[in-house]
């Protein structure tokens, strides 16, 4: 059995071989603009010119696809290689299995309706291919059986680059903090989120929130929300302020160690998938809790 | 111009119940546009709006059960002119690359489309691969998280906002762009515009050939949920804000 391996960044790729190496006996890597020590038994190459995307190497990509012809194909799940995955995909006549969370025997379990469920799929033709996210495997760095530079096939379609700008990420990392602060639609302005910062300070925690905070307010950064689509947290304390507790945020947080829970609807939903709720306006329990900490 | 923008017809997440076997309960969940592709509707709209001699129509298939009166004035009702909805049963459940296939049909019969706007993913798959396969079937480029889309003549600027980067491209019409929720906020119709889009071009068909499915579903339940002590107090009675710090405090 052969696994391919797609990734844009060397850690997605050391996770993805080291996933792939209980899959497959042969593991073969496409890395873009320099080889990743991943640990694959060949690393090839792709250099993709100035002014063209990423993924704009999806001919290149189906080209080193058709010569390898693997059985499996594993792609990091991120904007530009989910573009490189379904054009493989329509090229190889099948479809991908995405945002794979784990492996069974059965078939590759991913979310449905946002977590609601959970759904193991498997491809029915030769060819599966999935995308799969950060942390479903451990990797690490290792030396490359060989390295090759993938002869650059010219797109057909393609797509330039006018400009690219890093974002400065907010330095918070929400994964490893033992207890997040998250902030809902209870906070009616943004001068109000201070008392959640003030919270988080005392306790050492990590400021989270809840999708409207992120889109159309921009309160906080696209970056910080949890929930479908968002960051899937395990702290070992969870404290959701001012949210009502919808599925599509819960999902994000419901394998915490302890959900804590402060809004002043009692018959808000999240009251019913907490361990410790209190009813009440944040203007006036949050100082109170932050004092009494 | 003309735009498409293509929507999915889902349950309503929100009625969906876990049954007692953990399986999902569509019961007493209607059929709804799926919330990400409201924004796909509204880029278009704005679009066309902006583009003098525009036009913007809305692309759909699924299974017959969403050739439902309330949910096409739903579409029409949000700034496109007319509808193309594929609806068979052929077209239940169908995967990415069966989706793509349904909607070049459409696009296709439709003619001189220049744009096809898609949304960010779907509420039930979430893939964010049918805009992909779409472009690969039309043989059009695909751009997808964009979060800012402008037309300049002949080509297309599209700020996309990746998981490190702020990447704004230029694309050549046509093509396929998948739209983020932060590209345009999507209109709430008002009785007015549903009224006006009862009297839209409503074209629905069914399906013919539709592509076998590639991915097959194995099993599907709820995730078993963990038991959580439910212990809520009333900030209004003594002592219950110190409960509650004395259960944060052992939680640490």
């Amino acid at each position: 059995m052969k696994a391919l391996i797609i990734a844009e960044h060397a850690a997605a790729a050391a996770e993805l071989v080291a996933g792939a190496r209980t899959m497959a006996d042969e593991v073969v890597a496409i890395s873009f603009g320099g080889a990743y020590e991943c640990g694959a038994d060949k690393v090839l190459n792709i250099t993709v010119p100035e002014g063209l995307t990423v993924d704009s190497a999806v001919e290149t990509v189906n080209a080193a696809f058709d010569a390898e012809n693997p059985e499996i194909v594993l792609v990091e799940a991120c904007r530009h290689m989910k573009v490189i995955a379904g054009s493989l995909a329509f090229h190889a006549d099948t479809a991908v299995i995405t945002d794979v969370t784990a492996f069974e025997a059965e078939g590759a379990k991913s979310m449905y309706f946002g977590g609601i469920a959970e759904r193991v799929q498997k491809a029915a033709g030769n060819v599966a291919i999935y995308t799969i996210g950060a942390g479903v495997f451990d990797g690490a760095e290792g030396a490359n059986g060989s390295v090759a530079e993938q002869e650059w096939v010219a797109p057909a379609r393609p797509v330039k680059v006018v400009s690219s700008q890093v974002i400065e990420k907010s330095g918070v990392n929400l994964f490893k903090a033992d207890v997040v602060v998250a902030a809902g639609r209870g906070f009616a302005e943004e001068s109000q989120l201070s008392m959640a910062n003030d919270l988080c300070d005392k306790l050492g925690a990590g400021l989270a929130c809840s999708r409207p905070l992120t889109e159309g307010v921009n309160w906080l950064p696209t970056e910080r929300y949890v929930g479908v689509s968002g960051l899937m947290l395990t702290p070992k304390a969870y404290i959701a302020v001012g949210i009502s507790g919808q599925m599509q945020h819960m999902v994000g947080c419901n394998r915490s160690g302890a959900i804590f829970a402060i809004n002043k609807d009692k018959n808000a939903p999240i009251f019913k998938q907490c361990d410790f709720g209190l009813v009440g306006d944040i203007k006036d329990v949050l100082p109170a809790i932050t004092a009494a900490l | 111009m003309k735009i498409a923008a293509a929507f999915k017809v889902v349950p309503d997440d929100q009625d969906i119940k876990v049954a007692g076997d953990r399986t999902l309960d569509y019961s007493k969940a209607k059929n709804t546009i799926s919330v990400y592709d409201l924004n796909a509707l509204e880029v278009a709209a704005q679009l066309a709006a902006e583009v003098e001699g525009s036009a913007a129509v809305a692309i759909t298939a699924g299974p017959a059960s969403i050739d439902e009166a309330k949910l096409k004035k739903s579409a029409l009702a949000r700034g496109v002119d007319e509808l193309f909805m594929t609806a068979d049963d052929a077209c239940a459940g169908m995967d990415a690359k069966a989706t793509a296939a349904e909607l070049a049909k459409l696009v296709a019969q439709i003619g001189d489309v220049d744009l096809v706007v898609c949304g960010d993913g779907s509420a039930d798959n979430y893939a964010q691969q049918v805009d992909v396969q779409l472009a690969c079937k039309l043989g059009w480029p695909v751009v997808n998280a964009a979060t800012k889309v402008t037309c300049k003549g002949d080509v297309l600027e599209v700020e996309r906002t990746l998981e490190d980067a702020v990447e704004v491209v230029e694309v050549a019409l046509p093509a396929v762009v998948s739209v983020t929720p932060d590209a345009a906020e999507p209109r709430i119709p008002g009785m007015k515009d549903i009224l006006a889009a009862g009297k839209k071009p409503m074209n629905v068909a069914g399906a013919s050939d539709v592509a076998a499915a590639a991915i097959e579903v194995v099993d599907c339940k709820a995730p078993e949920q963990a038991d959580r002590k439910l212990e809520i107090f009333d900030a209004s009675e003594d002592g219950a804000i110190d409960s509650f710090v004395a259960a944060i405090k052992a939680a640490l």
